[in-house]
């Protein structure tokens, strides 16, 4: 049963049952912290979807996706608290900004590759963060920015959402999050997309075929950037706080490329995976659930030296856990959970037909 | 000129150490073509090293160097050994990857045992300093650069002169003609990875006693590491040498004329310019 695209009807059937309960599932779900997770999965998924339209499909590894996700966040919140431009307009502005300033980067860095890139990537991140610090009139530099309060979504008279409740942030996370999925889809099967995985198999290659590098790599860029400034504006706006060292940072970069790598580059749902692996896990350390799950299950003794160290010290660890799985998946997994699956399963398909 | 020249010989003085750091990165780059983003948290670990010696066994902090050296060669040998090995043939994205991961264990492991509280190793000389000619020079970075001086000599005649050294520059010029010389190159990549290590280690023991010491610390010297090894040419020895002086200075000089914020901005801006206009470096040979 394929159909032309060729996508089995299977597959597709479980993604439509998967949208319609994510639709649904706030109606279901009471608690907050569960949405909460949700929102941060979406906001993840989000920006991994972003980088892996670059990274994945294009094979330019960008450790400096944080400066498009901050530009993103800064511009929609800078407007919002300091010129009363509702963030709904904000956002837009956002991506403006974000793309104007990834294209005038993109040309300049693009001539390099490999590790250079990558280098070169991670320069431009670190000139954003501290420009950021320093420009203390309009970024407020190192204390950041509160967000106030923001104005009520209106049609007319109706009153559509105050977002004082997580409710709305979760649809927004979810139909940006549907968006860039049928973007990827779109792309991934599209001339350009094939473009974009030419530049990616062999760039000389690619270019004796008469593919402008340069050119499609910039577009590759703005298409990647577009939604990890969305990503950016909506974590700024759901949590209401952004300065240099979270939005900016060398770690959120690093982050964003991992929720790709984790659950396998250039394939639309290994964002997903990676997210929906990686979110809930950092959480649950990070809240202390884990340290008190332990306690809880009698493996470790609350009043013993060891129990108090972990109640009081794992939840600063999270990003402990993103470093092991970073190398395990290197080492074992170098194509992802979605990769190694699907390998494993072709594994099993050889030897069944034997 | 007074100001100028302050800025001039401090920024020369740590530029020593940053040399120390940069050597180390483009002997393990030189050698197994494996940029190491580990290599500001190595720095770090023998800053740790250097903390717990000093306040638990009195240690000083530029005598300690004797355990730091040799310790933190064995850990980095056995890094390589165990993770650096397995990925030597592997996509250059996956290699940089797997030492941002290494790096990311490294100090939240560290944070996890010590927390992230910043600690301070306060000798008697950490603040003294003395004055010659109206410039007011540190002691302690006096001293450091002293040291950085007699390691960096010590290091140019093992590589120069001794066998193992020329046959580590050896396999950095052509991994595979060395092989066929009959350089047992895996045993080179080991020692390479522990000689980028402790040099590492030594680097963070040299600025304890002038430093904040906290597990975060590493990736500022990881991005210095960077822009000191592409100044200088990747791979290069001389120019990882003259770029850490150089940066030393640019951040020395330009720290004083555009406020210490900025700083940074400086460094990461000469780090693109070279990477777009040289990106075989001031030294380097643009083999690949």
């Amino acid at each position: 049963m394929q159909n032309m695209r060729g996508m089995s009807t299977l597959p597709v059937l479980l993604t439509a049952v998967a949208v319609v309960a994510l639709f649904l599932f706030p109606n279901f779900v009471e608690s907050t912290y569960a949405l909460h997770i949700m929102i941060l999965i979406f906001i993840s998924v989000i920006m991994g979807l972003g980088w892996n339209i670059l990274g994945g499909y294009t094979g330019q590894y960008s450790v400096g996706h944080a400066a498009y996700f901050g530009v993103g966040a800064y511009t929609t919140i800078v407007l919002m608290q300091y010129r009363h431009i509702a963030p709904w307009y904000g956002v837009w502005a956002g991506i403006v900004v974000a793309v104007a300033v990834a294209l005038i980067i993109g040309s300049i860095c693009f001539r390099l590759r490999g590790p250079y890139f990558v280098l070169a990537s991670i320069a431009v991140a670190e000139i954003f963060r501290v420009t950021a610090l320093n420009l203390k009139k309009l970024t407020n530099g190192a204390e950041g920015i509160l967000i106030t309060d923001i104005p009520p979504f209106k049609i007319g008279d109706i009153v559509i959402t105050d977002f004082m409740s997580k409710v709305p942030f979760y649809y927004i996370g979810l139909v940006t999050l549907l968006i860039a999925i049928i973007v990827t889809w779109l792309l991934q099967n599209s001339k350009l997309g094939y473009y974009f995985q030419a530049i990616r198999e062999d760039q000389d290659a690619a270019h004796s075929l008469g593919i402008n590098l340069t050119v499609y790599k910039n577009v590759a860029l703005a298409f990647s950037v577009v939604f990890t400034s969305l990503a950016g504006s909506i974590y700024g706006l759901y949590v209401g706080f952004i300065d240099p060292s979270t939005v900016l940072a060398l770690d959120l970069s690093v982050q964003i490329v991992m929720i790709c790598i984790i659950g396998g580059i250039g394939t639309i749902f290994g964002p997903v995976i990676g997210a929906v692996v990686l979110v809930p896990f950092s959480e649950a350390l990070r809240s202390n659930m884990i340290a008190q799950a332990l306690i809880d299950s009698g493996l470790v003794n609350e009043s013993s030296g060891f129990g108090s160290f972990l109640k009081e010290q794992l939840s600063h660890a999270h990003v402990l856990i993103y470093g092991i799985l970073l190398v395990v998946v290197i080492l074992f997994m170098p194509d992802g959970i979605l990769g190694f699956i699907r390998k494993k399963l072709l594994a099993k398909r050889q030897k069944e037909a034997i | 000129m007074a100001v100028f020249l302050q800025s001039m010989i401090s920024g020369i003085l740590i530029g020593g150490v940053y040399a120390l750091i940069g050597i180390g990165l483009t002997i393990i780059f030189g050698v197994m073509r494996v940029i190491n983003f580990a290599h500001g948290d190595l720095l770090m670990i023998g800053m740790y090293m250097t903390y717990f010696l000093f306040s638990l066994l009195h240690i000083d902090p530029f005598v300690s160097i004797v355990v730091t050296i040799p310790m933190m060669f064995l850990f980095g040998a056995f890094l390589q050994k165990v993770f650096i090995n397995r990925v030597l043939g592997a996509l250059p994205q996956n290699q940089i990857l797997l030492t941002i991961g290494m790096g990311l264990v490294m100090s939240n492991a560290v944070m996890l045992a010590f927390t992230s509280d910043y600690k301070i190793l306060s000798t008697t000389y950490s603040s003294a300093s003395f004055n010659i000619l109206g410039i007011s020079i540190s002691s302690p970075l006096l001293i450091s650069f002293a040291i950085t001086i007699a390691i960096t000599l010590a290091l140019y005649w093992f590589l120069y002169r001794t066998d193992t050294g020329q046959a580590i520059r050896a396999t950095a010029q052509d991994r595979d003609a060395a092989q066929l010389m009959g350089i047992n190159v895996k045993r080179m990549s080991i020692i390479a990875f522990g000689l980028g290590a402790s040099l590492a280690g030594t680097a963070g023991a040299l600025i304890s006693p002038t430093y904040y010491i906290f597990p975060q610390v590493g990736s500022v010297f990881t991005l210095k590491a960077f822009v000191i090894t592409v100044l200088g040419g990747m791979g290069s020895i001389v120019g990882a040498t003259l770029g850490g002086v150089i940066i030393g200075v640019a951040e020395s000089v330009g720290g004083v004329y555009l406020g210490s914020g900025w700083k940074d901005v400086i460094v990461f801006i000469l780090f693109l310019l070279v990477l777009l206009f040289k990106p075989s470096g001031l030294l380097g040979t643009s083999k690949d």
